[in-house]
């Protein structure tokens, strides 16, 4: 097998799909490396959230290779199997369980047995308790565990998300436009936890604000209908004539 | 593990229901064998199986409440399950009669000798234990729903789609138990029932003793529900209703469970028709018809889905209402029953129970912000005296 | 026990139908009588051919039956039909025959005239047996096949051939000289072949007579063959198994045309019910259970319009159909707005209470009608132009389910043609894409929905119109197409008006080609099972629209 693929935790090749005659990606192709942390820009209708559809499961693509961690063809495999698999994702609107408490969000969240009977005959163990108190402290809503989810902020329910999404101990995670609707201080804080949380695991982050991306200071893939315009540092992909064409605009 | 299960932490709102039912077992029953005539307490004959049929339909509520209040499956062909069970423990009492129907053939139905059959179809065979119509009786209903939910689940039909396929399943059925072919009585359907157990069942004992069965499975049955929806699968469940590709993105199979609680709830379907046909002293296909199925739905949403003991409420005053109105303003009672679903969608969504719930919770947060407030106040003045004090001081 | 059974078959179709025409030419007889025809010698001779059917066996009275109707003498019908209807008496030794019709006046069969010093009871009714009826139905035909009447000779004709008895061919040929009539010449044609293969004709010409009756292609053709065939010559067998098999081929293909029409009908009707709800679930989104209700309330107002038109202008009766459409049209539309108005618009979003409370409201229309109308069946009746049936080949057509396609086709396309090409249709469009967007454009959202849903009920309505035509005009009428119709729609694709059509035509084609090997019922359920499998594979249907928009 290609080197290229054992060595990296996603590999995307030419990967295409279309809707009704609408290509929402045309041979898309890039490459995540295992701990890394990645920016992904583009304008709307470039293709990210159908990028995500196809690496989730939630579409299949017309053509093309999705490898994960070195060895696993994703285009075979389910939402439920690939997030097993340990792939994370967040919403672009902030999707939680609104009439859970913030506490039974992450106690859903966990990374354990999740078939019908385990679950049925599930018990809250000591370890259990401690990695949700954990995380609830990572993403400062402690005070509120049991309120329900429904009444949380737009931005706490960001991070609820985020919650649950390190409950879910994925080696990947893929981030909808984290910061959207947060606050300048809120977002900051976004970023110091992505590159945080980064240290352990792969990271994709798709997102329109250029600062926040530029508090990132990652690697940044800018995409442009369905394919990969620019690949590199901010200030590289910022300054590539295409996507101040594209995207930036002059 | 099991018993640790059903014993796990319940609501008291639910235990105390559960209560009231067992209560209702072991009362009526005494109030209609003991009580002598005329005295206060007692409970006539006639109602002791027109109760006994409302905790059927409480149950058959419940279990609709199930798959529809926690799952965010609105099925509309739940009458079919009931109604399968109902003919399940039909077959059985129907081979109970024996030598004593018209035609006197120790082993046909009446109808078949009418039909002019010479054997018993291969699917009645069985039908004359007690044990194997009881074991029928859950796994009938239970393995259609388990097919049906497995085709559906998997393919991922949701939505009002599923409530119109699961519509189309009821009326295939109906017309199928329409015909004479199918062996199942036709037109006419199963009674004329003589006994269930050796014991008559026309016999006050016997009926008192229906509604106390009747009353305990219900008990049973809301306590397990109960178990169930507070586990963890329970709000993996309320997180398949509420955000149903967030819980696919977590991980779990939807469609696992989906089917899971699909065919549990379609067993309790069908244990509530099986106690209903002793009762009412006969099944027919009219069971099956998709306004059956429509209706159980608006018991549960006027009783509160998403509680447990909504459904059973709602099911127990609509059929009450219903036995008052249809016996006072018969031409009256379809204007009712409709006006009642358009009350219920748009003005008490979350049913009664539901209201209620939300009220209190409402009450409870309003004295949570009001002794807060009070705390605040009540600091606040002191530091004012303080602040007071210290200008006081200069 | 025994008499209950038999009597019923006193009024079984044929020997009614041969009661009936005898009758009718009996009348016609009696009116040429008064004309001073039948002058009394030429009765006389018949007397002794009358007298003999009251002697003998049922051979030998057949016989006599058969060389009556020889005569061809006009007063015979009348005497025929006496002896069927069993009023012709004769005394137990034979001798002369009498007829006792009402009572107990013995009266002359020939002459009508009350008959002196015959006592009814020394008389015996002269019995029938089914030889001697057949005897008497080809003399009747015989008899007739002259008749200066087209309709009765064209009958007798049928029932010639429907016997064909080779005794008969000289008659036929007589007949066939005379005939002008090109269908009961085909007929007496078809006749003669038939008597020719029965006879010891040539094998030249019963060639000719297997051309003659294969040329007829149907049902009859082929018993006739197939009959012929066991009597056969050698060398005939050949031809005739060669005709049979063509006949055959011919028949299934035509079978499959008529099973093609019925299912378009019926796909049609389906069309007409489900293309309103194509309206409000498909392009809004909202689960109309009260469409059924729609339906029934259009059929009702046709119902309505034919009963005022009867009354205040009787002359326009004919075109009450034409008037019920636009104003079912306008009541239900009409009716649609309010419900919209009045319920749907709180509920937009939540498609479950939609169904839920539409489901109410389909239970309250329903009372109302049968608390105004009453809970039985209305007679709506149909016009002349939509009466009647017209073949076509092997085909049968009716009028009223020809209309019912045309009308739905038109009402397919007037409102396809709505949809892309006027304003309301683009901005009902508009607001189905994207509501937030379309009314910040200045298009009036619950204006619009109010018209849509408004126009989706009002074509119901028009399907009620149809449906009025074929069906029974009853409260419960819009329950018997609801699940159908939302078959139709789920089956078709949501969204799609062409899926619509599609599925509407395939399922009624389909349902028809299941009729015959499963049975209406069980064909039915089979259908819907098949339906259920589909939707499992294609949970959007068949013309289903992809992509990111649908899945919000």
């Amino acid at each position: 097998m290609d080197s290229k693929i054992t060595n990296s935790i996603l590999y995307l090749d030419n990967v295409s799909v279309s809707f009704d005659g609408f290509r929402a990606l045309n041979a898309l192709s890039f490459v995540i490396e295992p701990g890394e942390l990645r920016a992904i820009i583009g304008p709307n209708g470039a293709g990210k959230t159908t990028m995500m559809d196809i690496i989730t499961g939630k579409t299949r693509p017309d053509q093309g290779e999705v490898y994960f961690d070195g060895a696993i063809d994703l285009t075979r495999k389910d939402e439920a199997e690939i997030a097993q698999l340990g792939i994370g994702r967040k919403f672009q609107k902030p999707t939680v369980f609104e009439s859970h408490t913030i506490w039974d969000n992450l106690e859903l969240a966990l990374n354990r047995k999740r078939g019908v009977f385990s679950t049925l005959f599930y018990r809250l163990t000591t370890e259990d308790k401690a990695r949700i108190e954990h995380i609830l402290e990572t993403v400062r809503l402690t005070a509120r565990k049991n309120d329900y989810a429904a009444n949380l902020s737009h931005g706490q329910k960001q991070w609820l998300e985020i919650g649950m999404l390190l409950a879910q101990e994925p080696k990947l995670l893929l981030v909808d436009e984290p910061v959207a609707g947060m606050t300048d201080a809120e977002t900051s804080e976004t970023a110091l936890l992505l590159k945080d949380i980064a240290k352990t695991r792969s990271v994709v982050v798709v997102e329109h604000d250029m600062g926040f991306i530029r508090d990132l200071g990652v690697k940044v893939t800018c995409l442009a209908e369905g394919s990969v315009l620019a690949e590199g540092s901010i200030d590289f992909v910022s300054n590539d004539p295409k996507v101040i064409e594209n995207y930036l605009g002059r | 593990m099991i018993t640790e299960f059903l014993l796990s932490r319940h609501e008291k709102k639910t235990l105390v229901v559960a209560a009231l039912i067992l209560l209702a077992a072991i009362l009526v029953p005494l109030a209609n064998l003991l009580a002598p005539e005329g005295s206060l307490l007692h409970v006539p004959d006639h109602l002791v199986p027109l109760m006994g049929k409302y905790l059927c339909y409480a149950l058959l509520a419940l279990a609709l409440d199930l798959v529809w209040g926690y799952c965010g499956i609105l099925s509309l062909g739940h009458g079919a399950f009931f109604a399968l069970g109902g003919y399940a423990m039909g077959m059985y009492l129907m081979r109970q009669i024996g030598p004593r129907g018209v035609y006197a053939n120790p082993l046909l139905p009446d109808f078949m000798v009418f039909l002019n059959w010479k054997e018993l179809p291969w699917y009645w065979t069985g039908f004359n234990h007690f044990w194997f119509a009881g074991l029928m009786v859950l796994l009938v209903p239970g393995l259609l729903a388990f097919v049906f939910g497995w085709f559906a689940f998997r393919s991922r039909v949701t939505g009002v789609y599923l409530s119109i396929i699961t519509q189309a399943m009821t009326y295939a059925l109906l017309l199928a138990f329409f015909r004479n072919e199918m062996g199942f009585g036709g037109n006419n359907g199963l009674t004329d029932f003589k006994d269930i157990l050796g014991a008559n069942i026309q016999a006050p004992e016997t009926r008192a003793t229906l509604f106390a069965m009747t009353a305990l499975l219900l008990a049973l049955s809301l306590i397990l529900s109960s178990a169930i929806v507070r586990s963890k699968y329970g709000k993996v469940l309320i997180g398949v209703r509420d955000a149903e590709s967030r819980t696919r993105f977590l991980g779990y199979r939807v469609e696992n469970m989906k089917l899971f609680i699909f065919t549990v709830s379609a067993m309790m379907a069908g244990i509530a028709g099986a106690l209903y046909v002793p009762q009412v002293g006969i099944i027919n296909p009219g069971e099956f018809a998709p306004a059956n199925s429509i209706e159980v739905v608006i018991w549960t949403a006027v009783g509160g889905r998403g509680t447990l003991i909504g459904p059973i409420i709602g099911a127990i005053l609509v059929n009450f209402g219903k036995t008052i109105f249809t016996a006072a303003f018969p031409e009256f009672w379809l204007f009712a029953l409709g006006a009642l679903f358009i009350a219920t969608t748009l003005f008490l969504p979350k049913g009664i129970v539901g209201t209620v719930m939300q009220g209190s919770k409402a009450r409870a947060e309003r004295q949570k912000a009001v002794a807060a407030e009070k705390g605040r106040t009540a600091a606040q003045p002191s530091q004012g005296a303080a602040a007071h004090e210290t200008q006081a001081a200069e | 026990m025994i008499r209950a059974r038999s009597r019923p078959s006193l009024f079984s179709p044929v020997r009614w139908r041969l009661a009936a025409a005898c009758r009718l030419f009996v009348l016609a007889l009696v009116l040429t009588a008064a004309c001073g025809f039948s002058p009394a010698a030429a009765q006389e001779a018949l007397r002794p051919l009358v007298n003999a059917l009251g002697t003998g066996g049922f051979p030998e009275r057949a016989e006599a039956v058969k060389a009556l109707a020889a005569t061809g003498d006009p007063k015979v019908p009348e005497i025929l039909t006496y002896l069927n209807d069993g009023e012709l008496y004769a005394p137990k030794a034979g001798g002369a025959v009498y007829r006792i019709a009402s009572g107990n006046t013995v009266i002359d069969p020939l002459t009508g005239a009350p008959v002196e010093g015959v006592a009814a009871g020394g008389l015996q009714k002269i019995r029938l047996n089914n030889t001697l009826r057949g005897a008497i139905t080809t003399a009747m035909s015989q008899l007739t096949l002259l008749s200066p009447d087209r309709d009765k000779r064209f009958s007798a004709a049928q029932d010639i051939l429907k016997s064909a008895d080779p005794a008969q061919l000289a008659l036929v040929d007589g007949a066939l000289a005379q005939e002008k009539d090109n269908a009961i010449k085909g007929l007496l044609g078809a006749a003669r072949a038939v008597m020719v293969l029965r006879s010891d004709h040539s094998v030249e010409e019963k060639k000719a007579a297997i051309e003659t009756v294969a040329a007829r292609g149907n049902r009859d053709a082929l018993t006739i063959l197939t009959t012929a065939l066991a009597g056969a010559p050698a060398d005939l067998v050949p031809v005739i198994e060669g005709k049979i098999e063509g006949i055959e081929r011919q028949m299934a293909l035509w079978d499959v045309a008529q099973n093609i029409w019925y299912g378009l009908s019926l796909g049609s009707v389906l069309l007409l019910a489900a293309i309103g709800l194509a309206i409000t679930f498909g392009v809004m989104g909202v689960i109309n259970m009260a469409h059924g209700e729609m339906v029934m309330l259009g059929a009702y107002t046709t119902y309505v319009v034919q009963q005022a038109v009867a009354t205040y202008a009787p002359a326009l009766s004919t075109y009450g159909l034409a008037i019920a459409v636009p104003t079912a049209f306008l009541v239900t539309g009409l009716i649609g707005v309010a419900i919209e108005r009045g319920i749907i618009r709180f509920l937009y979003g939540r498609p479950l209470e939609t169904l839920l409370a539409t489901w109410g409201l389909s239970l309250i229309l329903q009372q109302a009608i049968r608390s105004i109308f009453g809970p039985t069946n209305r007679q709506v009746d149909n016009p002349p132009w939509m009466s009647g049936t017209v073949d076509v080949g092997g085909l049968a057509v009716t009028w009223n389910r020809l209309w019912i396609i045309v009308f739905s086709i038109a009402v397919f396309f007037a409102l396809l043609t709505l949809l892309k090409r006027s304003r309301l249709g683009l901005q009902m469009r508009a607001v189905t894409q994207n509501r937030r967007m379309a009314s910040s454009m200045g298009i009036r959202t619950p204006y619009v929905d109010a018209l849509t849903f408004g126009l989706g009920s009002g074509i119901a309505g028009m399907a009620g119109v149809a449906l009025s035509q074929i069906d029974n005009v009853s409260p419960n009428l819009g329950q018997n197409y609801i699940i159908d119709s939302f078959m139709v729609v789920v089956f078709g694709g949501v969204g799609n008006l062409w899926g619509t059509l599609v599925g509407a035509l395939s399922l009624g084609i389909a349902n028809k080609f299941l009729e015959p090997y499963a049975g209406a019922v069980l064909g039915k359920i089979l259908i819907l099972v098949l339906i259920i499998l589909f939707i499992q594979r294609r949970p959007r249907g068949l013309f289903a629209l992809k992509g990111r928009a649908i899945e919000q």
